[in-house]
């Protein structure tokens, strides 16, 4: 019986040892079959995973080329397509400034309805006003459609009311063949279409604010032609007065202004001392009939026009000439304008003159209040051109400027990147600027002389009635008082640039301005002696200096 | 007497000028944009035009390409891509040059023989050597476990004619059921794992990624990927029931206009049609409708059963709206 469990289990034994084996190796078999199954279905999956995931990549990149691109950094703040054809930017320039005038006038001498300040009795002058004034409060929103088309629309928030800087359209059709539409900056001053953002002193100088276009509106063809070494430009435009800023009605008269211009950088190419030379030369030409300019005061100059004539300021933007209320733009305007720039590492120099000739009659007519008979009709008996009165005055100006970047940044027309922009933490200091401008500007003598030739002063209200008859031919109207008006304004700007970083400015200007005449007679300055400006005697004084120190706060982008 | 000498002077003095110009030969650059399997045939095709122009006008022509699914490349041409000539994969996507953005004539399609089409092809399957899923016909597709390739009806032409196919071959199955042909392709399309945008997207897929055990495809594609990108890796199988496509071509004459092209755009097109156009059509894999070259290589092509469009589907713009527009059958039987 022992035998038999023994033989018994070694059969079961037996059987187990071989049967051990093989029951292991068919379920290992079939796990393998389903280990190697489910390690394709993972590999499959693996695969489809990564699959996709180079789809996603493609759709990304897809995307992307088709995508908006959102823009916001130190150029301002935009949205862009993603071929960069079609954009939008936003904008804007913040100009802050405190004046203060240690010594100056703000007007002309005997103004009646000078701005408020207070009346010096014994010079006849009102004190320029210490003050802080937004001078720009510009945004803007500029683009471009079809990679073609620019846009610029920028508004002017500063001096208490809106209005509308540029409204223009570009074509760029052709490097050499761009065409502009609508408000802009007429290509003339050099200096004027130097942004805003970027002048080096706080006002420009005679040049531009006294006789060149400021903005006006209408068409003009430029481009860059010869390697883009010759920029030319011509315009067909509204025509504003001297230093003028067209409002966006419509015309006054239908007398347009053309404008030329041709500015050559030959060397901009080359890497030499001159490469950072330009000059050029740029001209204006209307004819406008007397009629239409009477009683026109729609556009502004600097401070004001009449008569289709303008007024001159100073650098720090006082009035220190004004035509008499009788005087009336008859005729042809021209312009000329040579002008230059140059710069070589910190070093900058900028230089501009400026001429118009304008025709200029006697009228009769105009406002009550300007001084006129009333009226609009010239050709009425009351309402008259003065025969004979005609003249062509040449008024001029010239500005020369250096700069210099202390800092050792590039000097360039436009603005300045410093190389560390201001930071107390990292200790960067921005880039400083040292500037120095000459600017005077020159009033035509004949301006100051009556139909005899005779520098003739106005009659005082009451005196007219009573002047005898040699008083009353050299006391005959002119187109100008010398006792009010000064004939010739000549300027020294010194200014620090302070650059924090390429958005943020501040400047420091002190400026110093000595006139010719434009205060009063001198003692023996009567209506019964031909006179002077230079004589020992029978001289008209000067009007005191202007002595003015500028801060200007900017943020730009 | 003078006057007859300044007269023959200055006439020889202008033809002196102008004849030179007249004879000088040009630099011409074409834009073909097209769907996105042809890259090898225009490739071919190309060369040889470009010889075959420049034999007979003296003009060098180079023939610039675009390839991407039909759709897409439809909508970037009217979104302004200026292709001188368009070859689609249907004709659907042509007609939008027309809808969209007025490129071409409304008859565009009767500009050129056999509707424009100067090639036909049709959608085969392609399997993994020794077919190890056993893919005879449309309904193995739809067996669970079986992973099928095919871009999406959206943007790729091709998968659009893919798609008709299988819905055609369900039609017939269960006897024009609708429910149960959407039931069909539901199933198909759950057994999609990766929707590429275009029929060389899939082809990628299957062929070099390895995912998929079948790739629904162009013949020309499936001949391609055998013959050429995965030699003895693949096995065609032709279905029970397919469709005949007809990818058309066609000048678009306001940017062939604009470039001055016109011509050499109409005489491209025109050479798809000769001889050698057909030929190399052929050697590409594409059907060749010039009875000669079809002959030719008739033992290259399988017989095959086709539905058509126009007769099976009543023609394109129809399709689109019942089965690719949005809400179609398409978006209905995807977006369960």
């Amino acid at each position: 019986m022992q035998f038999r469990f023994s033989k018994f289990a070694t059969v079961l034994i037996a059987s187990g040892i071989i049967s051990l084996p093989l029951t292991a190796s068919a379920n290992d078999s079939s796990e393998l079959e389903e280990l190697r199954g489910l390690v394709q279905e993972l590999s499959q999956q693996v695969k489809v995973l990564q699959r996709k995931g180079e789809l996603n990549e493609e759709d990304a990149a897809a995307a992307k080329k088709a995508t908006p691109v959102v823009k916001a950094g130190d150029t301002g703040f935009g949205i862009e397509s993603a071929d960069g054809k079609n954009s939008i930017k936003l904008g804007g320039l913040v100009q802050y400034d405190y004046r203060t005038f240690d010594q100056g006038a703000n007007d002309v001498r005997n103004r009646s309805d000078a701005r408020a300040g207070t009346l010096d009795t014994a010079t006849g002058f009102h004190d320029a006003n210490d003050t802080w004034l937004a001078r720009r409060l510009r945004p803007n929103i500029q683009g471009t459609l079809f990679g073609k088309y620019d846009y610029r629309f920028q508004e002017e928030f500063a001096g208490g009311s809106a209005s509308v800087v540029d409204a223009y359209v570009d074509g760029r059709f052709d490097p050499a063949f761009k065409v502009r539409v609508g408000k802009y900056k007429p290509y003339v001053g050099l200096e004027r279409l130097q942004s805003g953002g970027d002048l080096k002193f706080i006002e420009r100088s005679y040049v531009s604010n006294n006789i060149l276009p400021n903005r006006d509106q209408g068409i003009a063809i430029y481009g860059d032609i010869l390697g883009d070494k010759l920029n030319y430009a011509v315009g067909f435009n509204n025509g504003v007065v001297d230093g003028g800023n067209a409002s966006t009605s419509s015309e006054f008269d239908n007398d347009k202004e053309i404008t030329a211009r041709l500015f050559a950088t030959p060397f901009k190419d080359d890497a030499n001392a001159l490469s950072g030379l330009g000059f050029g030369v740029a001209a204006t030409y209307t004819d406008a009939t007397a009629e239409k300019n009477l009683n026109f005061t729609d556009t502004s100059a600097a401070d004001g026009t009449r008569n289709g004539l303008p007024s001159y300021v100073t650098n720090g933007q006082q009035t220190f000439f004004r035509y008499s209320p009788a005087a009336i733009a008859d005729g042809k305007r021209f312009r000329v304008a040579p002008q230059a720039y140059y710069y070589n590492g910190p070093f900058g120099l900028i230089t501009e003159y400026a001429r118009v000739s304008q025709d200029v009659s006697l009228s009769t007519g105009g406002s009550v209040a300007a001084g006129g008979a009333g009226g609009n009709n010239l050709s009425d008996a009351t309402n008259r051109i003065v025969q004979g009165s005609r003249k062509k005055l040449s008024n001029d100006a010239w500005q020369i400027a250096a700069t210099y970047l202390i800092t050792g940044e590039d000097a360039s027309f436009k603005g300045v990147k410093p190389k560390n922009n201001f930071d107390f933490d990292k200790g960067g200091w921005g880039a400083w600027e040292l500037a120095l401008r000459y600017s005077e500007m020159n009033i035509d003598s004949d301006t100051f002389k009556n139909s005899n030739g005779i520098l003739a002063r106005q009659a005082s209200s009451g005196e007219a009635s009573t002047l005898a008859t040699t008083d009353a031919v050299i006391l005959g109207t002119s187109f100008a008082d010398p006792t009010y008006s000064a004939k010739k304004a000549k300027s020294w700007t010194a200014g620090i640039n302070w650059y924090l970083n390429s958005n943020a400015k501040i400047v420091l200007n002190y400026e110093q301005t000595s006139f010719d005449g434009g205060n009063g007679a001198g003692p023996a300055f009567t209506g019964t002696t031909a006179n002077t400006f230079n004589a020992a005697s029978n001289r008209v004084k000067d009007r005191p200096d202007e002595r003015a120190l500028f801060a200007r706060f900017q943020v730009g982008f | 007497m003078k006057k007859s000498l300044l007269a023959i002077t200055l006439l020889a003095s202008v033809f002196s000028i102008a004849a030179p110009i007249t004879a000088s030969a040009k630099d011409v650059t074409l834009l073909n944009v097209s769907y996105d399997p042809t890259r090898e045939l225009y490739q071919d095709f190309n060369a040889a035009f470009s010889k075959y122009w420049q034999a007979k006008t003296g003009d060098k022509v180079t023939v610039k390409t675009s390839h991407g699914g039909s759709g897409k490349q439809a909508r970037s041409i009217i979104d302004g891509l200026d292709a001188d000539v368009a070859t689609l994969a249907l004709g659907y996507d042509v007609d939008q040059l027309y809808d969209k953005a007025k490129l071409i004539p409304k008859d565009w399609q009767k500009r050129l023989p056999h509707n424009s089409s100067p090639y036909t092809s049709t959608i085969v399957l392609l399997v993994r050597k020794g077919n190890p899923k056993g893919i005879k016909d449309w309904d193995d597709l739809v067996k669970p476990g079986v992973s099928v390739i095919t871009p999406n009806p959206k943007t790729s032409g091709g998968a659009r004619w893919n798609y008709l196919a299988a819905w055609a071959f369900a039609q017939k199955k269960y006897g024009g059921d609708e429910a149960k042909t959407k039931e069909f392709i539901g199933k198909l399309l759950k057994n999609v794992p990766v929707l590429d945008t275009g029929a060389r997207g899939s082809t990628t897929t299957f062929v070099e990624r390895g995912i998929g055990d079948v790739l629904i495809a162009w013949e020309n594609e499936a001949f391609l990927a055998q013959k050429e990108l995965g030699v003895g890796k693949f096995e065609i199988v032709v279905p029970s029931l397919s469709i005949l496509a007809e990818p058309p071509v066609t000048v678009v004459d306001k940017f062939a206009k604009k470039h001055g092209n016109e011509q050499v755009a109409k005489a491209y097109l025109e050479y798809l049609y000769t001889e050698e156009g057909q030929e190399i059509a052929a050697k590409n894999y594409y059907r060749p409708i010039s009875e000669a070259v079809a002959k030719k290589y008739e033992s290259q092509f399988p017989k095959v059963s086709f539905v058509k469009i126009d007769e099976d589907f009543g023609g394109w713009q129809k399709a689109q709206k019942t089965h690719f527009s949005d809400g179609g059958t398409f978006d209905q039987i995807y977006q369960k």
